[in-house]
């Protein structure tokens, strides 16, 4: 989706972390207000909404809106599993270069530290048993993709580590991110952490993790307005797409999908945005597991196919390094509650571009991609400039 | 299965896998396109690939070839596989086109990727009529003896 006339006006987000404690609403409550006051509107200027969750009954999101006023605003639920939040985004960017409204919100919120719990006690009932898809977790299922590369080109554990260990000394440098190392993270200490599932261990996989993230989109000409004073970032393509049947096709389980997914979707917002992967200052991706980060730095079209490991011995997505990649600690430090993570990769896009990163800030970012992947099965790409 | 049950087994969804008499090979239940020929692990109605409408079921495997693995340690649903230290996780490309993931059967050492691997049946527990759950997994085939 070409988009033409959209800003992003405003984002905000709490802390990634165990927020056991804290209820959803209020969780929801302090990203959204916080979106707002960045944004400098009021919700009441907020034409239509757009929640994302993946925890959680029918209407939480109609019910969570509600901490915000009741203002008489659509208000449209979005599910698709770890894209949820990007998805959201491009329905809120949507709904503003359609016309529908001047100023639209898009909020992602979840407490992944409940749906561990329901799950444990379903566990213990002996329920969440009679489901063929559910008998392998996603470890394992991005751990076999992992296994397979290391046979075809050869990938060391070495190479997924110290992706891994980047991503931690990036979280460092970000005051929201969940894990944020008081030492240097080294390639040792990775691979020195428990095994989850051959080759990847504990700490080359993102943490549970609690939050919520929000952004407020508008018509161009309005940002311009209110923000008079501030670089201007706009929404120049967002392209989402399901898998396409390809032969060894895997229908069973939380599957990775076939990688032309990721391949097939960049190309599509690269193409509307009128850019290539070569303009790109900073981007984001679906860093779940550290091999996946390897795999996204060839279908990203950052480096070709056969060189991401090249790529990471070179340091290449590395802060300071030529295209600098998770930059706020993606998914593996900065947390991933699934439905706010997408709203969370816009949030440091939008400081990225606006130059305000601070310790962490890629200079001169004019460019930012945010890419996810949802239960395998679909793949969200969104692409960002500072005007 | 070292040993024929002694209970009835029953699937842990019905619609994926046959269960066999105490000596046969365990089969996957599949489709086959009637138009395009393109063969599909579970059935289904609608080819996923020319989209024609109508398949024929086909009884699928029970060989195969190991595409990749791994060495899991997280529990696996419906079991406590995990505290025995580990389990298998593999993809096995099936001759009539069909990638199936499924649990493995075996040691760690067991493995490695382009193995000739057969299917096999594990017993995940017992329901509340005192029947034993089952799912299909794979296991490296035995010399001499397909299952």
């Amino acid at each position: 989706m070409k988009l033409e006339g959209v800003a992003l006006l405003g984002v905000g987000m709490t802390r990634f972390a165990s927020h056991r404690a804290r209820p959803l609403a209020e969780l929801a409550r302090e990203a959204g207000l916080a979106a707002l006051a960045d944004a400098g509107l009021s919700f009441r200027e907020v034409g239509e909404a757009f929640v994302g969750y993946v925890h959680g009954g029918a209407m939480t999101g109609v019910k969570i809106m509600k901490e915000f006023g009741l203002t008489g605003l659509p208000v449209t639920h979005v599910e698709n599993a770890s894209a949820t939040g990007l998805v959201a985004f491009r329905e809120a960017a949507a709904a503003v270069a359609a016309g529908r409204c001047d100023v639209a919100m898009a909020l992602g919120f979840d407490k992944m530290t409940d749906m561990m719990d329901a799950a444990k006690g379903a566990a213990s009932r002996g329920v969440g048993r009679d489901q063929i898809d559910s008998v392998i977790l996603p470890a394992a299922y991005f751990a076999l993709w992992a296994t397979r590369r290391m046979h075809e080109r050869g990938t060391r554990p070495e190479h997924l580590a110290r992706i891994a260990a980047k991503n931690w000394n990036h979280g460092a440098l970000n005051p929201l991110s969940h894990r944020q190392p008081e030492h240097r993270v080294t390639v040792e200490e990775v691979l020195a952490s428990p095994m989850v599932s051959e080759p990847l261990t504990a700490m080359m996989t993102c943490p549970v993790s609690d939050g919520a993230a929000c952004a407020i989109l508008a018509r161009s000409d309005l940002a311009r307005r209110v923000q008079s004073g501030r670089p201007l970032v706009t929404v120049r393509s967002s392209a989402l797409q399901s898998e396409r049947y390809t032969p060894g096709h895997t229908f069973v389980g939380p599957v990775v999908g076939p990688s032309s997914m990721t391949r097939d979707t960049a190309r599509e917002a690269y193409e509307q945005a009128g850019l290539g992967p070569s303009e790109v200052s900073v981007a984001l991706c679906h860093d779940a597991f550290a091999n996946e980060e390897l795999e996204y730095y060839e279908l990203l079209g950052f480096c070709a196919e056969g060189e991401g490991e090249k790529w990471v011995e070179e340091g290449s997505a590395e802060l300071g390094g030529r295209l600098p990649m998770n930059p706020d600690g993606g998914l593996i430090a900065r947390g991933h509650p699934a439905g706010p993570t997408g709203l969370a990769q816009i949030h440091e896009l939008a400081l990225q571009l606006r130059g305000e990163a601070e310790r962490r800030q890629v200079p001169g970012a004019r460019v930012g991609l945010a890419h996810l992947v949802g239960g395998g099965s679909v793949c969200c790409v969104n692409i960002l400039c500072r005007e | 299965m070292s040993a024929p049950a002694p209970r009835p087994r029953v699937p842990i969804e019905p619609g994926f896998f046959t269960i066999p008499e105490a000596g046969e090979a365990p089969r996957l239940l599949g489709s086959r396109c009637r138009s395009c020929r393109e063969v599909f692990f579970p059935r289904r109605v609608v080819c996923a690939r020319c989209l024609a409408h109508g398949t024929e079921d086909v009884l699928l495997g029970p060989h195969g070839t190991l595409y990749t693995w791994t060495w899991t340690h997280l529990p696996l649903f419906g079991s406590r596989r995990s505290d025995a230290g580990g389990y298998g996780v593999g993809q096995v490309d099936l001759p009539e086109g069909p990638r199936v993931q499924a649990v493995l059967a075996g040691p760690r050492e067991a493995f490695s990727i382009g193995m000739p691997m057969e299917l096999d049946l594990e017993v995940l527990g017992e329901n509340r009529d005192g029947q034993q759950v089952v799912i299909f997994r794979f296991r490296p085939q035995s010399d001499g003896h397909p299952a």
